[in-house]
């Protein structure tokens, strides 16, 4: 699975990395909505969000953003996944973002300030379900037994593992404590796990194989088209190297 | 609902709508934590004792209320008494959940101790707290507040705290915010994040303001009888919530909240040229609207797409887009009045309070003096105002002088400056 930020570094070369990911074995692809205070997320990915937000990207763009790439890729394996935080989808109306995303053909939404805690008066799940979108659950490291059972009920599609404590991309070292936390995850859940935050090389890929479905890989990528100043077949080459890893059917 | 003040104190975090706990998933278990130890410290005598002699032996409580009789004369109207929180050590009322806090986060066996600042009050309460806790602390203030309070910043750092400067976004307080939360989920383990406003996620509302309500319980046996009127300023909104907390029960009493208006409701170059989420636009509408940022749901000064926008008052302490969700909650069921007061009226009353009564209020403080002199004029003499001054204005000595245009002191600067 692999994350773009609509907009960034502009709406054309976004939805050109998107299908770029799709054409080079990702079998998910995040496409973020721009966030003026995106909590979770590191420098590298609150700044591609900044840098969006001044370029003006709107949440109809993202929308027609998804819509051009699930209909351009609707014979392929890739699943394209809205990610966001909660303020854009309540401020759009629950009910009618989750219809306007499926009609657009998502596959369903990560929201991670939105935990099921919140469901009672949210009703956001249950809006996600009648529209046919999944709702992508996160568990963390620190997440009790008692809430991965709250959070295997709800699961549905994949659920999202956030690798090791901070936001995303941060260090390249892997949580020495991955394996056992996700032995514990897969007691209680049965959808495929997507492992996320900092996962950047071959051999963090690898790793996570041995004990889950899915790698995530997010701000490694912004860095590399940065770095590459950006430069897709630079990114496309990076795709290519990890394909064999990245993808694997579940 | 019977009590308002037990409702506000809820175990749930939820007020009508507002509040809640809408963090990343890594945060839950931490809230929970700081939950359960609040509600166990709350029920254990010993952490009252702890808390109030801290309160009495260190801060100084409890602070005078004092009845200001010229400048009530000069206004003409109600009495005006006035909260004295600028007498609290370090200067404001934000002492009052530091300590607090800081109690909770030796109970949890935390290490550290993490915050965010605006105008620095909060800072430099949290400094405090840290350097007599013997633990470590990281303050975040955003670029432009480093500016704007820049001694503040050499206090915390004499204080052995590191001060970060946020460089994200409107560089103040909310991009302070969301820098403390980064860190608090980077370091969830060691770390006590010491929110320093009734925001944020359960239990951060809920916990400041029991924190916080000593100041109308003082008021409340210093008065010896119910005041007609509460006045205070709400920027996130902990020194209001300290003022009204104990008072909410009691239906006579009428409370006023003063947000920071800026350079009036409207918008200047297609941003917020005030903080005011309350207060009618050009068009007539509210500004702000209901959302969920930075962990709970209250309302937002917010753009057409969700987006948070910046905001602008000339008090660091009072320009945040958000207000706590018992604040926003107390707003709907109409037992809290929202109204607010421009920069240039703020400045007005700050000189006359100082003039009529020789007390310097800290800008933002001076919104509720601007408040609580508009009210007045319009009361009869047998009525009863008391105004919170949450902190003293030495702070702001930059600011103002600035603002006043003070050729001397000015001189006296680039003087100084030859000899640091």
């Amino acid at each position: 699975m692999t994350h773009i930020v609509a907009g960034y570094p502009d709406l054309k070369t976004s939805e050109k990395l998107a299908l770029l990911m799709a054409d080079n074995g990702a079998d998910f692809v995040e496409i973020q909505i721009p966030f003026s205070d995106p909590v979770a997320d590191g420098t590298t990915i609150m700044q591609a969000n900044q840098k969006s937000l001044d370029g003006g990207t709107k949440v109809e763009d993202c929308f027609e953003l998804m819509e051009k790439v699930t209909k351009e890729k609707a014979a392929g394996k890739t699943q394209f996944l809205f990610m966001t935080y909660f303020n854009i989808v309540h401020h759009y109306g629950i009910e009618k973002f989750c219809k306007k995303a499926a009609q657009c053909g998502c596959y369903g939404l990560i929201v991670p300030d939105m935990p099921i805690d919140e469901e009672p008066q949210e009703k956001y799940l249950e809006n996600c379900k009648k529209h046919g979108l999944k709702a992508v659950q996160v568990i963390s490291p620190l997440t009790p037994e008692r809430r991965l059972k709250m959070i295997a009920k709800a699961a549905e599609g994949l659920v999202y593992c956030v690798s090791k404590f901070g936001t995303t991309g941060q260090t390249s070292e892997l949580n020495p404590k991955l394996s056992s936390y996700l032995k514990k995850a897969k007691k209680y859940i049965d959808v495929p796990l997507a492992v996320g935050f900092g996962i950047s090389t071959k051999a963090h890929v690898e790793a996570i194989w041995k004990e889950a479905e899915i790698a995530v890989i997010g701000s490694k990528i912004i860095n590399i088209f940065n770095e590459s100043g950006g430069d897709l077949k630079v990114v496309q080459k990076f795709l290519q190297e990890l394909n064999s890893y990245t993808y694997r059917s579940s | 609902m019977n009590s308002l003040k037990k409702y506000l104190l809820n175990t749930d975090g939820h007020f009508g709508q507002f509040g809640g706990r809408y963090v990343p998933e890594l945060l839950i278990p931490i809230m929970e934590e700081l939950q359960e130890a609040f509600f166990q410290a709350k029920k254990d005598p010993s952490f009252k004792n702890d808390l109030l002699n801290l309160y009495h032996n260190y801060s100084g409580r409890p602070t005078p209320l004092y009845f200001c009789e010229n400048l009530t004369k000069k206004i003409g109207g109600a009495k005006i008494y006035l909260k004295n929180e600028g007498l609290n050590h370090t200067g404001a009322h934000k002492i009052n959940h530091c300590l607090g806090q800081a109690i909770l986060a030796k109970r949890m066996g935390k290490k550290r101790l993490i915050a965010e600042t605006g105008a620095g009050q909060h800072g430099l309460a949290t400094a405090t707290v840290a350097a007599k806790f013997g633990l470590k602390c990281r303050v975040y203030m955003g670029a432009r507040d480093v500016e704007r309070q820049r001694p503040n910043v050499f206090w915390m750092e004499q204080l052995g705290a590191e001060v970060i400067p946020v460089k994200e976004g409107g560089q103040i307080l909310r991009d302070a915010i969301n820098a403390a939360l980064r860190d608090l989920i980077s370091n969830p383990e060691d770390t006590h994040y010491l929110l320093g406003t009734v925001c944020g996620p359960h239990p951060y509302p809920v916990i400041n303001t029991y924190f916080q309500k000593i100041v109308g319980e003082e008021v409340k046996k210093q008065l010896g009888g119910l005041p007609d009127y509460l006045v205070a300023c709400v920027g996130g909104g902990s020194n209001a919530m300290g003022l009204f907390y104990d008072f909410l029960d009691d239906k006579k009493v009428q409370m006023l909240a003063v947000e920071a208006g800026g350079k009036g409701i409207k918008k200047e170059n297609g941003k917020f040229a005030h903080a005011a989420r309350f207060g009618a636009m050009p068009d007539g509408k509210q500004a702000g609207e209901v959302g969920v940022v930075e962990g709970f749901k209250s309302y937002f000064l917010q753009n057409d797409e969700g987006q948070i926008e910046e905001t602008q008052s000339i008090s660091a302490g009072l320009d945040y887009s958000g207000v706590g969700p018992q604040l926003a909650y107390l707003h709907d069921i109409g037992r809290v009045k929202f109204t607010y007061a421009v920069d240039d009226d703020v400045i007005a009353a700050y000189k006359l309070l100082a003039r009529t009564e020789g007390i310097f209020a800290a800008l933002e403080s001076s919104h509720a003096v601007a408040g609580a002199i508009k009210l007045a004029k319009t009361l009869p003499k047998n009525k009863i105002i008391v105004m919170n001054c949450s902190g003293r204005g030495d702070k702001d000595l930059f600011i103002v002088t600035k603002k006043l245009g003070d050729k001397n002191f000015a001189n006296f600067l680039k003087e100084q400056t030859k000899n640091v």
